[in-house]
Order: structure tokens, then sequence, then C-alpha cells
């Protein structure tokens, strides 16, 4: 009786996951596993092909493009989006006019793609209102959304709509911190600068690995708005990998699109591992040091 | 202590609300529960146990005693006698048949009195008849002031006697309708004016018309003029009983009568009145509802007195009855000829609630002048949908391809033809979040078996092995343009698309500014030569003839080539000139509204503009002779003729209606066979604008103008756009031998399929259009382009 009640205990942890798993299983897993299988198949027979559909992906192009400028469009937004959140953050805090101001940062977020979108035609359309304001101080006027301004324009963009969002997570982070210690800091003669550096700063690293992997997986969601503006062929500085999921779908391509998946599955799978090892290792070096 | 078990209870009865709420959405629909909405739409009756539903109304045609030019009317009388009054086709007299065994056997009651059948003076507009017999006439009598109408009443027996009615002159207010319907008579109304053919009429000569008439009851008439006004009228002594006012009303609308009731129909409401009181009636709101789903009717009738109603519209026969809260659908008009975009109901008439005729202009009949009379009955063992579905998917609405759904399903009951058309003006759904959605359906398998290819990526579909061969239902193709037929022919000779139809890019003008045959070089060697045109459209037409010179062989696209396009299209294109073109756009609205696409790349489109000098060549798509026209701006510009558009391509033709079977198609056979039929010879003989059809012997037919035969004294007067004093005269004639010949020479010499690629002719025209509108140089133009296309083409 004792040993069946030991036995119950040693699964109950998974018992109560187990909804939660069967959920992911049906959900991500299997189709994860179905979209492996299919990059090595052909488009629509299905015939096995082996490697070459990675091949294809790794020579073509528009792959190669859409990988670049997805890494560097992720590459220039999200330390700039963490830090420009972390120093309103850190203003805001300490604002009497802090939870006011937040809200209205939080204001981009409530709005829809579609609305944005239109507004993004009206302003940079080549016969939109920053051309017209433009030319009222005769600055030349050009066609935003069909040059290297699309990149910029996109950049800006995500920045306006995420920061806000960033600021709520980093003040909350900010909230966490004891009083007590920067106190006893500022009995010892700390600076303002010192206590940001020396306090602020490493009790905010726990809140830095959400944000940044919130922030990744957000930066996704700007091809909604680059394709709402541009359509399926944007301007290439703005050609993501979801403009070609988008157009390999409508044209059968599913072989390229399995192939180009699983290959960018692992490539997130490494950065993400990386980013958790690097927030481990400053963890323990933290716990070390206290 | 409290609150927590107040917290728990809260819970407790959220998650049971949230289980149980899951649950009853994981339940089956009743299709009863819908009602009307399901079963009772297609009258059916569900056999207990899931059985199939039974009963349908099947279609056949009726055989009328003599070919009618015009069917006004056509009633059951009270004594069982079914009555048409129309126009004898092969004499013009007025005429009255009755039949007294529902349309089998007819015999002549009786020719219209002499005073209906001057032609000289005037002609027959409208008709109606009554139950007892009788029929009232709107006679037009031209004379010196204008045309005056002058109502006849003629007797169940023949003799006839005026209705002492006089239409008032149309008021200052409702000067806007006066011109518009001037416009229609001289454009559209030409045939049922026959003696008036030679008399063109001014605004000034059309003081009030008569736009519609029926009877209430056996002694009261409604006639509707065009001030919008509805009269009650007495037919004893042409006494005004009511008179209803719907001056300023957006919408056009018809009047019906059942009963005591008068219905006025819009395209979007019914308005229900009491005749005996004039008032309105509250709104009925399942009919309002019905016609925001059906669409405007067709015709109406009834066999109760004006309790309830049947009413036609292009979704079907439906019934209504009045104080309801449903609406039942007797017919399904996608699974007959009631949903064929050329059927123009006239008349119906229920015999009895299983058997009714409808009397119809069909504008593909091969009778006379298109009148058809169908007899609809019910067959309670006929299965309510047919067995076999085959699914037709298309972008566009094809309205070939709709005819020949309602002709192919009328030759083959047990096939139901579901044709699906992905955009629309009312989804809003753009092309490629269609084509997104066709490719979910295929791989899921629920995909179309046959697909209208136009506007999609054929060749990627070829290559990706979506379509299947189809060269096996095309045995013998000595019959067809071979050159058409062969477009997508691959080197193994599989036919995996097959193009229906087919347009020539072809330019027209006078013999100063176009010598057919000549060159891209020289033709744009003319500076300004293309002035005056709208500039997106202008580049649209010229993709079409160059754009298949710009492909390597690599499939990518010569940079070179699209430059030297757009430096030598701007120069014949010379300075923009935007108040030229916004002309144009306003003449294209004054002319429907949303203007068609490819009627916007046609070369008919310029006719009135290089008739009149405003533009000095004309350039589109040619798919549709209309010899008259063409022949008559020829002569007004004075040796003028038609070639093929210059362009970088040689020989270029456009394939249309471009036919593809899925390779996963559920039912494959029943595909090829409509394949097969959609190729064959009548149905290729429909002519919708779609495109020449590509079988020999329908090309022939569509040129030939067969239907003006021994009727050469027609004259046509059409009103140009936003001018309306700009008229063009042309004699509707058969097309003469050598113009045929000509263009049949020109068909087989097409060797070369325009460039189908709707991504690369976006680029190309929104690029293409500021390079013409001077936004852009031709350079900066090519390299907007080719930074769109590599990306494309790329993937």
């Amino acid at each position: 009786m004792h040993g069946t009640v030991k036995k119950f205990a040693k699964w109950q942890g998974f018992l109560w996951i187990l909804p939660s798993f069967l959920g992911v299983m049906v959900f991500y897993l299997l189709p994860y596993a179905d979209v492996v299988r299919r990059s090595f198949l052909g488009a629509v027979d299905n015939r096995f092909v082996g490697l070459a559909n990675y091949r294809t992906i790794m020579e073509n192009p528009a792959f190669l493009l859409a990988v670049k400028n997805t890494l560097r469009f992720t590459a220039l937004c999200i330390p700039l989006l963490i830090l420009l959140a972390l120093a309103c953050a850190v203003i805001l805090y300490r604002s009497k006019y802090g939870g006011f101001i937040k809200s209205a940062f939080l204001m981009p977020m409530a709005l829809p793609a579609v609305s944005v979108a239109l507004v993004w035609r009206l302003l940079f359309h080549s016969q939109g209102l920053l051309n017209h304001w433009l030319s009222q101080f005769k600055a030349s006027e050009q066609d935003w959304m069909n040059t290297s301004s699309a990149f910029w324009i996109l950049v800006i963009s995500y920045i306006w709509k995420n920061l806000g969002y960033d600021i709520v997570l980093w003040m909350a982070g900010l909230a966490g911190i004891s009083e007590n210690i920067y106190e006893a800091a500022k009995v010892d003669g700390a600076g303002e600068w010192q206590c940001f550096w020396k306090i602020t700063l490493p009790n905010l690293k726990p809140s830095l690995y959400t944000i940044t992997v919130l922030s990744f997986l957000n930066s996704f969601k700007v091809f909604r708005e680059a394709y709402l503006v541009a359509g399926d062929y944007p301007h290439e500085s703005i050609y993501m990998m979801q403009h070609l999921f988008n157009n390999w779908f409508r044209s059968f391509s599913f072989d390229k699109m399995a192939a180009a998946a699983v290959t960018e599955s692992i490539l997130l799978l490494g950065l993400i591992l990386l980013l958790q090892k690097a927030w481990d290792g400053g963890n323990e070096d933290g716990r070390k040091s206290i | 202590m409290k609150y927590g078990i107040l917290k728990r209870g809260a819970g407790i009865l959220l998650s049971a609300v949230l289980i149980l709420g899951s649950l009853a959405g994981c339940g089956k629909t009743d299709n009863g529960a819908v009602g009307n909405e399901g079963n009772s739409q297609t009258g059916e009756k569900v056999e207990e146990g899931g059985e199939q539903a039974l009963g349908r109304f099947l279609e056949e045609d009726v055989t009328l005693p003599i070919v009618f030019s015009s069917i006004y009317d056509m009633r059951k009388l009270e004594d069982g006698t079914i009555r048409i009054i129309g126009k004898n086709a092969d004499d013009g007299k007025e005429t009255v048949w009755d039949s007294k065994d529902s349309g089998v056997n007819w015999e002549k009651a009786f020719d219209a009195p002499g005073e209906l059948q001057d032609e000289e003076n005037g002609y027959i507009d409208y008709a109606a008849l009554s139950l007892d017999g009788q029929s009232v006439w709107v006679y037009n009598r031209i004379a010196e002031g204008g045309i005056k109408p002058i109502l006849y009443l003629v007797s169940s027996e023949g003799s006839i006697g005026q209705i002492p009615f006089e239409l008032p002159a149309a008021e200052q207010s409702g000067q806007g309708s006066a011109q518009s319907f001037s416009t229609n008579v001289s454009a559209d109304e030409k045939e049922g004016e026959e003696g008036a053919g030679d008399n063109v009429m001014n605004r000034s000569d059309v003081k009030n018309l008569i736009l519609d008439i029926c009877f209430l009851g056996a002694d009261q008439i409604m006639v509707t003029d065009m001030t919008d006004k509805i009269f009650q009228i007495s037919i004893s002594d042409g006494s005004v009983k009511q008179t209803y006012d719907f001056n300023g009303m957006e919408d056009t609308h018809q009047v019906f009568t059942a009963g005591k009731k008068m219905l006025v129909v819009t395209s979007t409401e019914v308005l229900v009145y009491d005749t005996e009181t004039g008032e309105q009636q509250q709104a009925e709101e399942a009919l309002q509802q019905s016609v925001a789903e059906s669409g405007f009717f067709h015709a109406v009738d009834s066999m109760d007195a004006g309790e309830s109603i049947y009413y036609l519209t292009g979704k079907g026969l439906f019934h209504y009855k009045f104080g309801g809260s449903v609406m039942e659908q007797l017919i399904d008009g996608s699974m007959n000829t009631l949903g064929s975009p050329a059927f123009y109901p006239g008349a119906l008439t229920m015999i009895d609630e299983q058997n009714l005729l409808i009397a119809a202009n069909d504008a593909n009949s091969e009778v006379g002048d298109g009148m058809v009379l169908l007899r609809y009955t019910w067959s309670k063992d006929t299965p309510a949908k047919p067995d076999k579905e085959l699914k037709v998917y298309s972008l566009y609405n094809n309205r070939e391809l709709r005819q020949a759904v309602s002709s192919f399903q009328k030759d083959h009951p047990d096939v139901y033809v579901n044709y699906q058309v992905a955009l629309s003006e009312e989804n809003g759904t753009t092309v490629s979040d269609a084509l997104k959605t066709l490719t979910t359906e295929i791989m899921a398998g629920k995909g179309p078996d046959l697909i209208l290819l136009d506007g999609m990526p054929v060749n990627t579909y070829i290559e990706k092995g979506i379509l299947k061969d189809m060269s096996p239902i095309l045995a013998d193709k000595s019959n067809y343009f071979e050159n058409i037929l062969t477009a997508y022919q691959d080197a193994q000779g599989q036919l995996c698309a097959i193009p229906a139809r087919f347009m020539i890019p072809a330019a027209q003008g006078g013999s100063a500014n176009y010598t057919p045959g000549e060159d891209f070089d020289t033709f744009t060697a003319k500076q300004g030569i293309l002035a005056n045109t709208d500039p997106e459209a202008i580049v649209e037409r010229f993709w079409y003839s160059c754009g298949a010179a710009w492909q390597k062989e690599d499939k990518t696209l010569d940079a070179g080539k699209i430059t030297e396009f757009l430096s030598k299209l701007k120069n014949a294109y010379g300075e923009y000139d935007s108040s030229a073109v916004d002309e144009e756009v306003y003449q294209s609205i004054s002319q429907g509204g949303a203007v068609n696409e490819l009627h916007k790349v046609s070369l008919s489109w310029g006719d009135f503009d290089l008739a009149f000098g405003r533009i000095k060549v004309s350039t589109g798509l040619f798919g549709r002779m209309d010899y008259g026209m063409m022949n008559s701006v020829n002569e007004k510009l004075g040796g003028g003729d038609y070639g093929l558009m210059p362009g970088q391509a040689k020989q270029v033709f456009v394939p249309a209606m471009i036919l593809g079977i899925s390779s996963k198609a559920a039912q494959p056979e029943t595909a090829e066979e409509f394949a097969g039929y959609l190729l064959s010879s009548e149905a290729q003989k429909v002519s919708q604008f779609g495109g020449f059809p590509v079988e020999k012997e329908a090309f022939k037919s569509v040129l030939d103008g067969h239907e003006y035969a021994d009727k050469e004294r027609l004259v046509g007067v059409a009103g140009g756009g936003s001018d309306i004093d700009e008229i063009l005269d042309y004699a509707l004639i058969p097309t003469p031998e050598e113009e045929i010949q000509k263009l049949t020479n020109l068909a087989e010499s097409l060797t070369t399929p325009a460039l189908q690629d709707d991504v690369i002719k976006a680029a190309v025209v929104e690029q293409g259009t500021k390079v013409l509108k001077g936004e852009l140089s031709p350079e900066e133009g090519t390299d907007a382009i080719m930074q769109k296309v590599n990306i494309y083409l790329a993937e």
C-alpha cells in the first residue's frame, strides 16, 4: 500500500503536466515531425529526395536574402529596443507621472496592425503626407517604401510598437529591487551612476532573458505591417523570412518551405540555448559573488 | 473564510459553464434547426434514416409555335389557358397565342389589331396581360412634337379601344432620368425600335415615356413613367386612382402586382403597398433579406390572389407568404439555366405548385432572337442535389463558363457543377490570399476538380505536378487552332493546361498613323503616337505584346530589353497630360461605374476616342469582333485598318479561359467530360467578351454576324461616353467573308503566348506608369522592376 502511494507520488507530477504536454504534442511536436519528414520529400509527389531540398535553399538567393534581412533586423532592433526601453523605464520609475506615461507607451500595442499599415501608407506613399511635408521645406521627395528607407521605417515601427511593452517588463524588474539596497549604498556614499551600475543592472539580469526572448518573438510579428503595406514583394531590404514562406506556400513549394523551416528552427534553438547558457552562467557568477 | 467559499463556488461555477459551453459547441448542427435556410430552400424532403433527400424541379425546353423577337407577357388565365403576347420575329406582327394544355400545343388566338401594327408612325414598347385575357399595350407614337405614349386595351377576343389617359410631361426634377433614358434608347433599345430606327431622337423630343406596365386585377393597370412616378389607372375611364411618387429614389425600380398589393422592387429592397388605400405596408423582413441575398426580381406570379408570391431572381425561384417569417427557395438557379448570366426572364407563370413556365431572353440561344420558353416540373424521385459534385474554380467570374455550367447541367442531371469564384467585389479577397486558400484546399484533398487558370502561375502549377495531362480529351485537334491549343504543351507532348479561348494584342488607326504589321521600333519612333491615353492602360496593353521577348532561357528577365521597352514606349507616349487622361477616366465612370479590368485593356475601349480624334491609334486586346462598329470607325478615319499590336515579341496571342484539371481531383472523369464540353463547338459559340474561341467552327460563328442576316436594314446608334452628342452610326450586317478570312489568317499566324505572370506584370505596370508620367527615367524604372522581379524569380 505504501509502495503504491510512493509510486503515485512519483508519477503525480507527470499527470499534472499531461494535458499541456498532449496539447504541445498534438499542435507542435507532431506537426514539426511532419515538417522534418517533408523536408526530405518532393513538394507534391512526396518522393524521397534526400538532402536536395536543403541544397536548393542554400543556393536560393531569395532564401539567403531573407535570412540576411531577418538577421540584420533582429541584430539591430533587439539591442536597440532593450536599451531604449531600459532607459525609459529607469526614468519613468522615478517620475511621479510614470504610471500614466507607461500606459501611453502601451497604446501602440492596442492598435490593430491593419490600422498601423493604413497610417504607414498615408505617411510613406510617394504622394503621401511625409512627402507633402517635405515639399513644404523644398526637400526632395521619394517613394519611401520602395527604397532602402523602408528598412529603417520598419525598424522605427517595431521599436515604436514594442517599446511600451518592454518598458512595463523592465519596470516590473525595477520594482523587484529592494529600496533598502539603494539606501544602504547611498549611506556608504554611492552616487546615482554607481547605484545604477552596481545595483540596478545586476538585479535586472533575470528580467533580461525574458525581455530578450519576448522581443525576439515579437520581432517576427513585424512582418504583418510589412506585408500589409508592401504586399508579397516589398523592397528587398524588408523582404523577410515570412515573405518567403508566404510566397512559397502559394506556389506549392512545400519541399523548400520544410527545409527552410527546419534550418530556421535549428538556428533559433541554438540561439536560445546560447542565450540561456549565458544567462545561467551570469546567475551562477552572481550567486558566487554573493 | 466566507470569501474563500465564495471564491471556490464562483470558480466551480465558471469551470462548469466553460465545460458545458465547450461540449455544446461540439454538438452537430441540426439542419432542421436552420429550417428554411437548409432543407426547405430547394423544396427537398429529407427521408428518415439519413437517406438521400429527394425531390427537385427539372427543366425542359418548350417549343414555341413561332419564333418570337419579344415576349411581352405570359399568364395563366382564369380558365386555365396559358396566353402569350409577343412579336413575331418573321413578319414583325404583334400576336397573341394560347395553349390549353399547359404549353404543349399552341394556337394563335389573334393578331393584335391594326392600330398596334402601325410601324410607320411608332412602335410597341410594352404590353401586359390580365387574368381574364385582356391586354394593355403601350404604343409610342412618333410625331412632330416628339414621342407620345398611347395606352391601348385589347379585349380577350381581340377588339381594341384606347384608354383615355394622358401621361403628364416630365417635370424639371425628372431631368436626370430623362437624360439617362434617352441615352439608353439610342444605345440599347435599338431593337425594340425597328420602325423608328432612322429617327435619331434628341433629348428635347422626349417629354415623358412609360417604362413599365402591369395589370392590377382585371380593371386597373399600374403605369411607371420616367420621372419615377407610378400611376394606378382605371382601364374603363383612364382615371388615376392613386399616384406613387418615387422621385429621388437612388435605385431603379420595377413594379409587380399580386392581388391587391403592389410590389416596388429595387436591387436592395421591396416596398409593399396596399393599392386600395395607397398606403405603404409594414416592411416584410424576410422579403427584404431575400432581396439582399438574392438580388433583383425578374418576374413575379401569385396563385392565391396575392396571399403569397413566387418570384424569380438570378439565384432561382422563391416562394414567400406575406406576413411569414421565411422565404422558401424552390429552384436553385445554380443547377439550371436560371443561373446563367445571359438568361433574362421576362415572365413567370405558375401553372400549379409543381409546374411552371418561364419566358425569357436567352442571349446564347440559337433560336431566333433568343426568346425561349422553359418548363419546370417537380420530380419527387429525383435527388434534391445531383449525386456527383464537380468543383470548378476560377479567380475571376467567367461568364462563358457560367453559361457552360448551365448547359452542361441541363444535359447531365446527375452532375452538380459547383462553380466557385474566388474574387468578387463583396469579399475583398486578394489574388495572393485566394491562391493560398486554393493551395490549402488542394493539399487537403478538398480542392476543385477543374481550375480556370487565368491569373494563376500556370507554369509553376505544371512544374509542381498540380495539373493532370489533358491530351486524351483532345484526340483530334484538326478543328482547333492548334497553335493556340498547345501553348502549354511540354516536351513530352503533355497538355496540362489548355486555353479554351484567346485574345490578340491588336492596334487600329488611320493610315497616316498606323500601318498593320509595322514593328515596334517603327511604331514607337513616332513621338506622341500614344498620347492622351491612360498611361497605366498603355503599359498594360504593350506588356502583352512585349513581355514574352524579355524572358531569357534561364527564365530571368533581360533588363536591357525592359529599358528599351520603357524608353520607346515613353517616346511614343510623349508628355503626360493629366487633363486628357482624367477625361478618359471620367468617361469610364459614366459608362457604368466599376469598369471591368479586361474591358479597359480591350481594343474596343478606344473606339470613340479614335473615331473622334482624341487619340491617334487605339491599342488593346482583341477578343470579340463587332464588325459593324470596327468598320464604322475605320470609315470615319478614312482608310483605317487594324492589325497586330507592334511589340518586341512577334505574333503574340494571349491565352484565356485556360483549363486545367487538378491531379488531386475527386471527379477526374467528370472534370474531363466538362473540359471536353467547354472545348466543344456548342460551348465555344458562347461569346461574352472572354476571347475568341479556339475551335474553328465556333470562331467563324462568333465572327460572321449570322444573327444579322436578312436584317440589314437595322441601324445601330451609339452614344459616346461623356459626350452623348458624339454618335457613331453603323450597320448591323453579317461580316464579309474576306474580313472573316483575314482574322482567321491572323489567328493562325500567332505563335507566341504572351507572358502570363501577374507578379511581373504588376511590377512592370506600376513602374512603367511612373516612367510614362515622367516620374522615373526608363533606367530607374527598370531597376525598380528588376529589384522586385529578381526576388520573385529567385524564389
